[in-house]
């Protein structure tokens, strides 16, 4: 995203130093975004007025939360100008994994872990091969979400997987915090943290560095291979947590249960402001995405549209924040 | 020349701005049959950017352009960018014969392909002729590279030819060949050629007339060149004639922290503080390079040198050692687009310093360098793209600047900026040197590096090591010969 500060000339002695960007002119396309939902709401509440209760509000953040933290990770894929395919595949193999775990007797923080673990190895796998041998991100995650959506299968022979663990629903709707419940606090600590690292560690400055111009990192000392070898194991885990977070509310692990998330995450994120040919992005950006696309499947099920159409809205969704964000920069 | 014949290319008044720099400000320019016409200017003047205009890549902002064939209709042209303009994973013959193809359903047949490609590389260089045509143009050097550019475009039976410094990469024989090609193209077919280059001998060898352009306008208009001197020439380009800063007589700190590079064929001591110059084309110089940056897999040559690697294993353990390197390949090697300007300035100093955070500090820290510089930018949270080309090569030297550095590798940093900041370039380079930094500065214009360097390392065409010149042998025609490049 660009940042257009206020005018100032470098050799003009007598002008004040120049101040930091406001937040409003940083965030300007993300308040673009947050209006678009706000709008889209309120569009939706015109025809049900029930869109606009409390409950559905809560509806929403509780549908979206698997999304957002996916979307998270895929951005920073995205930022360093690879795509990561293979996070709706490991979001169902995390949850087979963990039920799996579970019914076999470890407890629910040992099988969260070997959850957890999917991700970081199937992310670690995919960062191996794009930067040690050189692969296409686009044909390695191909080959790992192909791999992890069978493995999703083979492990239970197909079965869905009932999750038994009586406390385990606490990990998502539990209150660590009293009136806010886990899965927002979880969405909220790595929407800031990630906006920290992205804008003010150095080793996130990296990320946008690599994906903008890879030729220059790496001639400045920026261990490119490293950060994006980071991308894709950051991706992969993000995935992994976002599979923990949907088992713990419906108790159940199904094969197919990330299926349509991976292309989700990629329109959430396009949708916050990220080029997919790398560079620019961020994390409150995509994660206004993830709410949009939620809320456009919530209103269009309250409206009683046949859900059919859902992809078609999500589509002119993409295409609407696409053209805005290409028409703004010109 | 006969008198009543129409223009080919006739410009009247043009004028372009990019945002706020007006690059053309009234320029004319007008291209007879048969004539071969030298196109001047110093580098920003705005040649580039008018012949830009006439091919249709870029729009005018104001101005008349009229392209008028003698056969009627619009003449057709050919043109030789400066960067190459070959396809690289299609093969030599393909990338010839991309041009003729009628439409984009004409079959592609191989042989008759590979034949006009034959016929039209035979002009220049049978050699190349009999031995590339099937290999894929990544494969070829940057002078092979030129060679097959000129061959496509003379190949296309243009009407008017535009030759963007062609000669840049080419040895002093294929000069030669090309030059005769040239002559029977304006003689026999009356063909209009328009011919940039810097090197005046290769202008007065060649060329009828002269326009020359200065800051966007035209001041001299299709004059004979037999009616100027070289130095007339020079002076309404805007150029200095003489050198304009005095050499201050350094005395280098003989005593430590120089390095001996060691290659193949000689080892070259240089001593801190001291400016190398390395001249050539750019096959040895790269190699070199390569090797001091930290990018080299395989490398024949080594740094000797107390607490120095031989060679840096990668470009960040050269940077964390304190060998900073500057290119002039700004798009791919240079900046970083997408990333406003301030972390364009700072990345390398988080890399060398460790900095793990990006501090509140940092903001001043960019304004002094930007300052330092005369940087013209809006903002410093401004992408790089809303920079000149000029300051944008300034955003790369201020990346090394104020840093306590061993030694800084510049990579043709004037290419493409114009006189002023050249020189302002030339001054960061002259302070950096005066710090006590190993300076290694490759370029090709033989000028600049005679202008500033205490040694030069010569370099043939092939990459070797010719001959290195202490600075009381420096003189023109030396360097030229070592080189073989066309002076």
């Amino acid at each position: 995203m660009t940042t257009k500060a206020t005018s100032m000339t470098s050799n003009d002695k007598t002008a004040p130093p120049p101040k930091s960007p406001s937040l409003l002119s940083v965030y300007r396309s993300e308040l673009a975004i947050a209006i678009a939902c706000v709008v889209l709401l309120v569009g939706v509440g015109f025809f049900v007025p029930a869109a606009l209760s409390s409950g559905n509000f809560a509806n929403i953040l509780q549908a979206s939360a698997p999304l957002v933290i996916m979307s998270l990770g895929v951005l920073i894929v995205i930022i360093t100008g690879g795509i990561d395919l293979s996070v709706g595949s490991i979001f169902s193999l995390t949850g087979m994994v963990t039920a799996l775990a579970m019914a076999n007797g470890f407890s629910d923080i040992s099988a969260s872990l070997a959850g957890l673990g999917v991700g970081i190895v199937f992310g670690s796998i995919n960062g191996a091969l794009i930067t040690l041998v050189g692969l296409a991100p686009f044909v390695v995650t191909l080959i790992t979400y192909a791999v992890a959506a069978s493995l999703a299968f083979i492990v239970t022979n197909g079965r869905s997987l009932g999750v038994n663990s009586p406390d385990y629903w606490l990990f998502n709707s539990g209150e660590f915090i009293p009136g806010l419940p886990n899965f927002i606090l979880f969405c909220l600590i790595f929407t800031v943290a990630l906006e920290f690292v992205l804008r003010k560690v150095t080793a996130g400055r990296w990320f946008y560095s690599v994906g903008s111009s890879p030729m220059a990192a790496y001639l400045l000392g920026i261990p490119v291979k490293r950060t994006r070898f980071a991308a894709y194991v950051i991706s992969g885990t993000m995935a992994s947590f976002a599979g923990l977070l949907t088992v713990s509310y419906i108790l159940n692990a199904e094969a197919t249960a990330g299926a349509s998330l991976m292309l989700q995450a990629i329109a959430a994120v396009v949708i916050g402001g990220a080029s997919l040919s790398g560079g620019s992005g961020s994390a409150i950006g995509a994660v206004l995405g993830a709410l949009m696309i939620t809320i456009i499947q919530n209103g269009v099920n309250l409206i009683g549209i046949n859900s059919f159409w859902q992809g078609s809205v999500t589509g002119l969704a993409i295409l609407v924040a696409v053209l805005i964000d290409r028409f703004s920069h010109r | 020349m006969d008198s009543n014949k129409t223009a080919l290319i006739s410009v009247r008044n043009l004028m372009k701005g990019f945002g706020a720099t007006k690059v053309l400000r009234g320029v004319n320019f007008t291209v007879l049959p048969g004539e071969i016409h030298a196109l001047l200017g110093g580098n920003g003047a705005g040649k580039s950017t008018m012949i830009r205009i006439i091919t249709g890549a870029v729009r005018k902002d104001d101005g008349d352009v009229v392209l008028a064939s003698p056969r009627g209709g619009i003449p057709k042209i050919a043109v030789v960018h400066q960067e190459l303009a070959l396809l690289p994973d299609l093969t030599v013959a393909e990338n010839i014969a991309l041009v003729h193809a009628a439409s984009a359903a004409t079959l592609v047949r191989n042989r008759s392909q590979a034949a006009r490609a034959h016929e039209a590389l035979c002009l220049i260089d049978p050699h190349l002729a009999h031995h590339a045509l099937h290999r894929k143009a990544s494969e070829l050097s940057m002078h092979e590279g030129q060679i097959v550019e000129i061959a496509r475009a003379l190949s296309t039976g243009a009407e008017v030819l535009l030759l963007d410094e062609p000669t840049a990469n080419l040895t002093a024989g294929e000069t030669e060949r090309l030059f005769v090609v040239l002559r029977r193209l304006a003689t026999e077919k009356n063909i209009g050629i328009v011919f940039v280059s810097h090197r005046m001998k290769e202008i007065r060898q060649l060329c009828d007339v002269c326009t020359i352009i200065r800051d966007g306008m035209t001041v001299i208009d299709a004059l004979p060149l037999t009616h100027l001197s070289d130095n007339e020439i020079i002076h309404q380009m805007g150029q200095p004639t003489e050198r304009s800063v005095e050499r201050d007589k350094r005395v280098l700190d003989q005593a430590g922290g120089g390095v001996v590079l060691r290659g193949p064929e000689t080892s070259v001591p240089v001593l801190k503080g001291q400016i190398l110059g390395l001249a050539g084309a750019p096959a040895g110089p790269s190699r070199l390079i390569a090797v001091l940056n930290g990018t080299a897999a395989n490398a024949d040559w080594e740094v000797d040198a107390k607490d120095w690697p031989k060679r840096p294993t990668s470009p960040r353990q050269a940077v964390q050692l304190g060998i900073g390197h500057v290119s002039g390949d700004r798009r791919l090697k240079g900046v970083l687009s997408q990333l406003p300007i301030v972390d364009n300035v700072l990345a390398s100093r988080r890399v060398r310093e460790g900095r793990h955070l990006v501090r509140g500090s940092e903001r001043d820290e960019c304004l002094g360098l930007v300052k330092a510089l005369k940087l013209k930018a809006g903002s410093i949270w401004d992408l790089p793209s809303t920079l000149s080309g000029g300051n944008q090569q300034k955003l790369l030297v201020a990346r090394w600047l104020g840093m306590p550095l061993k030694m800084v590798v510049f990579e043709e940093p004037t290419r493409g900026v114009d006189i002023g900041t050249k020189r302002e370039i030339y001054e960061l380079i002259r302070n950096m040197a005066g710090q006590g930094t190993i300076v290694v500065w490759w370029s090709t214009e033989n000028v600049e590096l005679l202008e500033l360097c205490d040694e030069i390392l010569a370099f043939d065409t092939e990459g070797r090591a010719k001959g290195l010149l202490p600075q009381d042998q420096f003189n023109e025609d030396a360097l030229a010969d070592l080189t073989g490049m066309a002076a």
